[in-house]
């Protein structure tokens, strides 16, 4: 009859039109966020942070609170978007980053590293494409090429300066690398770590050894300088932490100028004045750490918004400045509202990536007073090739200082 | 007890130098852990954040469970093994001292990176891994107490006698000479709990938490809050010690012979 | 007095277990709850070890690693590491044992229990709380040199430092006085008043009655103590890193350094092959330790 042949067709018709929407529509729920590249394959920024929502959580791993205000930085990332994160051994090393994505099971993986250059170098080659997961940020290209892998599975985030930090009573005022051989300091001067064993000693040393007349192919003079510094008693063993500095240990060290602000900050909690100069001698930077994600990452998605939010130049809110109104957005419109994870590598006094590029947009914010590179000074970073005849000289020559 | 009797004067004296040798570095960081610099004064300030902290609780209690895990598995191995090696396996002695002092050799950090590559996924994923590690640790010094320990008693004539009235092995172990070795068993009780409860290398390179991690990552930041929980730490580790060791009464030294 | 094994007999009075094969079978037996504790759980993570300490970094088999050890500066960290052992264990044998005789022969029992409980927390103190409260005593700034100078004493005007070898030994008693404490203890609790009795009955004096029973029954053990102090300021790796830098030559850290570090990353089965030739020395150590165990096995039961 005509009704039943009206409705067969329109059944029919309804059925071809939902399956030819169903073919046209790609499904949220069919994207493998393991094996997306970029935010294109990801679906897009709002998919992205809907998915990561939904994982609920991020595995990092070997990031100290105050190491270039990581700790703001995962405030940040967790209060906006609610995911929570688990931070496996903050005060761990590179090599622990590597050894655990070797050989941790599959529950205690991390979803992202952050390692030095040189642990890169150390697996580069045939393991290390299989180690991580390529995937390239939005703001990919602006990353200079020097440090970043073609294909998007590292990138380097942000690095800083050596500098001097000193206790406010010393008298006179360092300035200089080269003032810490001065007999006033007798006892004072320590590094924050075994130069065989850590960058910012390491770095500390070429510090010295550019101060001296040496040159980055040449870091004997700066060996030498803490041989004598040790013989007239100035540098002593003691390591350079926050609690031996209270308890008045050592009053000087060189360190990082983005662990400075936090290392100040802590000890007038505890009830010392601290303070950082870069020294007018050397100006040495360290080689950028290095963000990848991990191949075997439980939270694909989440941690690729991670990434997208370290690299992300945008001006925003901080962690507290976030209002229940700003939760409320969702997707792009929430990720734009928070400040960009570049800027806060600047505001914790590191010098991020994206500099260049953040520069020229004027998406640059003001970091704290006194941790940058003074204007005009000549800025000397070892590279990783470099690097590997300072070690040999040092862990050779080190122990028997 | 007289104190200054002749007799005891050896004694008064080697505990006042102890207890000055013992306190000075440890009041020191107590003394650090009380200031408060923001009120130019001393109190508790810094203790009591970490009462409130997130997990606290928790993570005393993993500590805790772990620690007496590792205690029971080691008694169980180590007493019976170390009886047998007093009685009539003492052709053994060399080399379970050897095997025995193993452990301490080797560095942690290079017995955790083997852990990791030899031990199968399973065994990682469960936190119970931490126990049976941490009894290896404990192993050195558990098993020398408890050698030493037996060595000293007449072990041969009350095991023989024991076992002439007619009382089974199960009987002379539990009966006879754990007993007589309480003190001894006690001390390396002690030794493993402290040990358990205050480890941190292998626990964190095996990427477990437990309390001595969970005070780490708790203490960035905090200076004087850091060196407020290390303290609290190690003292009431003291005093969880001291009130096991009030209900387990020691056996009288042998110095005060009550045997034959 | 060779001691006699315990030997089963069937009812017919013949041993059972007579054979050599079932007397090893029957030690076997007895070992084997510790034994196969100890294969599991660190054999095996040794074993990873050791395999890997024969492998270049392409994996391939080599010597070079332990050739390696034998190159500077790792020589003198295996001397200075063994000589920092041998000092410490040294410096905490002896005032450790005179301790626990004082508490075990004249103390009362409420003393021991405080003295086992405490201890054993100090025993295991190390690395960053136990630098640190010496730190805050000793150090440049510490409550104790504030002390002594108010005394007079200018312990640092006078060259000391902490961050030394003579400081780090001085910091390790902290922990080996009490574990020799703990370990040695067990020794003189044995140690029958009898026999004390028996000799001056027999006309010894107190010298006598120590240097020809006392000192002899107690030695094997106070030996014993002193190999586990040995290796324990051997190994000792945290304590030695946070009061140190590296400016002082040790095994321990070296393994650290290239097992766990930020710096050289290209090395680790040269630290793996460092922690086997820690063994070795271990081993020779224990070479004498063994000799004067089995001339010592007739004065025990």
């Amino acid at each position: 009859m005509n009704l039943k042949r009206v409705v067969a067709v329109a059944a029919a018709s309804a059925i071809a039109l939902s399956a030819v929407v169903a073919i046209s529509t790609p499904s949220q729920a069919a994207i493998n966020y393991c094996k997306a590249t970029d935010l294109k394959t990801a679906g897009g920024l709002d998919a992205l942070v809907k998915a990561a929502k939904k994982e609920g959580a991020l595995n990092v791993i070997t990031l100290p609170r105050d190491w270039a205000n990581y700790g703001e930085a995962m405030d940040l990332f967790s209060k906006a978007f609610g995911i929570k994160i688990n931070d496996d051994n903050p005060d761990g090393s590179s090599a622990y980053e590597i050894q655990t994505i070797k050989t941790a099971p599959a529950a205690k993986q991390p979803d992202v590293v952050d390692i030095g250059v040189s642990a890169l170098n150390g697996v580069i080659g045939a393991g290390s494409d299989k180690l991580f997961a390529d995937y390239k940020v939005a703001n990919f290209a602006a990353i200079p090429s020097k440090w970043k892998s073609e294909s998007g599975n590292w990138y380097g985030d942000y690095n800083g300066i050596i500098g001097i930090a000193y206790d406010a009573s010393v008298s006179p005022a360092p300035t200089k690398i080269s003032d810490l051989a001065n007999a006033a300091y007798k006892g004072q001067v320590a590094l924050t770590g075994d130069p065989t064993a850590g960058q910012e000693p390491f770095m500390a040393v070429y510090a010295a050894a550019i101060a001296k007349g040496g040159s980055l192919d040449n870091i004997q003079p700066g060996i030498d300088f803490f041989k004598s510094l040790k013989a007239n008693g100035n540098f002593i063993a003691t390591k350079a932490t926050p609690e031996n500095y209270v308890a008045g240990a050592y009053k000087i060290s060189l360190t990082w100028n983005f662990n400075a602000p936090g290392m100040i900050a802590g000890a007038k909690a505890a009830g010392k004045n601290l303070k950082f100069v870069v020294p007018s001698d050397a100006v040495i930077a360290g080689t950028p750490y290095i963000q990848a994600i991990n191949a075997k990452a439980p939270h694909c998605a989440a941690a690729r918004l991670w990434e997208e939010f370290l690299y992300s130049e945008n001006k925003g809110k901080t962690s507290a400045q976030l209002t229940a109104k700003d939760l409320k957005l969702t997707g792009s419109k929430l990720f734009n509202t928070i400040l960009g994870g570049q800027n806060v590598f600047v505001s914790g006094g590191a010098t991020p990536i994206l500099q260049a590029d953040m520069t020229a947009k004027k998406k640059l914010i003001n970091g704290p007073d006194g941790f940058d590179v003074p204007k005009g000074a000549k800025v000397y970073q070892p590279s990783p090739d470099q690097q590997v005849g300072g070690k040999t000289l040092v862990s050779a020559q080190w122990p028997t200082l | 007890m007289k104190l200054f009797s002749r007799r005891q004067l050896p004694l008064t004296l080697g505990l006042v130098l102890a207890t000055i040798f013992v306190v000075l570095p440890l009041g020191s960081a107590a003394e650090f852990s009380l200031r408060e610099p923001l009120k130019n004064t001393h109190g508790f300030d810094n203790y009591t954040w970490f009462f409130v902290a997130p997990d606290f609780a928790k993570y005393l209690g993993i500590s805790f469970g772990l620690a007496l895990t590792s205690a029971l598995i080691l008694l169980v191995l180590l007493v019976p093994t170390v009886v047998w090696l007093n009685l009539g396996g003492s052709k053994y002695r060399g080399f379970v001292e050897f095997v025995s002092l193993l452990p301490l050799v080797i560095p942690v950090v290079a017995l955790a990176i083997g852990a990791q590559t030899a031990l199968p996924d399973f065994a990682q994923t469960n936190e119970v891994i931490l126990a049976f590690m941490y009894a290896v640790l404990a192993v050195p010094y558990a098993y020398r107490t408890m050698d030493t320990g037996l060595r000293s008693i007449p072990l041969k004539t009350i095991v023989e006698a024991s076992r002439g009235l007619g009382a089974t092995w199960f009987h002379v172990l539990f009966k006879v000479i754990i007993p007589v070795i309480r003190s001894t068993v006690l001390s390396a009780l002690f030794m493993t709990l402290a040990l358990s409860l205050g480890e941190f290398t292998i626990t964190s390179l095996l990427h477990w938490d437990t309390f001595t991690t969970w005070v780490t990552t708790m203490s960035q930041s905090n200076i004087l809050g850091a060196i407020a929980l290390s303290v609290f730490s190690l003292v009431s580790v003291f005093v969880l010690l001291l009130v096991i060791s009030v209900f387990i009464r020691p056996t009288k030294s042998m110095v005060i012979s009550e045997e034959n | 007095m060779s001691t006699p094994e315990v030997v089963s007999l069937d009812r017919k009075g013949a041993p059972i277990w007579g054979t050599l094969i079932g007397q090893f079978l029957k030690a076997l037996l007895a070992l084997a709850p510790l034994l196969v504790f100890m294969s599991i759980f660190f054999f095996a993570p040794l074993w990873a070890v050791v395999l890997d300490s024969f492998k270049s970094n392409e994996g391939n088999f080599t010597f070079a690693n332990y050739a390696d050890v034998f190159k500077e500066p790792i020589i003198t960290a295996m001397r200075t590491s063994f000589g920092l052992a041998m000092v410490s264990a040294l410096v905490s044998a002896v005032p450790g044992a005179v301790l626990a005789f004082l508490i075990e022969s004249r103390g009362s029992d409420r003393l021991r229990q405080v003295v086992a409980s405490i201890s054993g927390v100090l025993a295991n103190t190390g690395g960053v709380p136990l630098a640190f409260m010496f730190i805050a005593s000793l150090g440049a700034e510490g409550a104790a040199t504030g002390l002594l100078k108010a005394f007079g004493l200018d312990i640092y005007g006078a060259g000391f430092s902490l961050f030394t070898f003579w400081g780090l030994v001085l910091v390790y008693t902290y922990f080996q006085i009490p574990m020799m404490v703990i370990v040695f203890s067990p020794a003189i609790h044995g140690l029958r008043r009898e026999w004390n009795e028996a000799a001056r009955t027999l006309g010894a004096t107190g010298r006598q009655f120590w240097a020809n029973v006392g000192i002899p029954l107690l030695f094997p053990s106070f030996l014993s103590a002193f190999l586990l102090l040995f290796a324990s300021a051997f190994s000792a790796y945290a304590t030695a890193r946070a009061m140190t830098n590296g400016t002082i030559a040790l095994v321990p850290l070296m393994i650290g350094n290239l097992l766990d570090g930020n710096v050289i990353f290209d090395e680790v089965n040269l630290a793996k092959a460092l922690a086997v030739a820690m063994i070795f020395v271990t081993l020779l150590a224990m070479v004498p330790y063994i000799v004067i165990q089995r001339r010592a096995q007739r004065w025990q039961r």
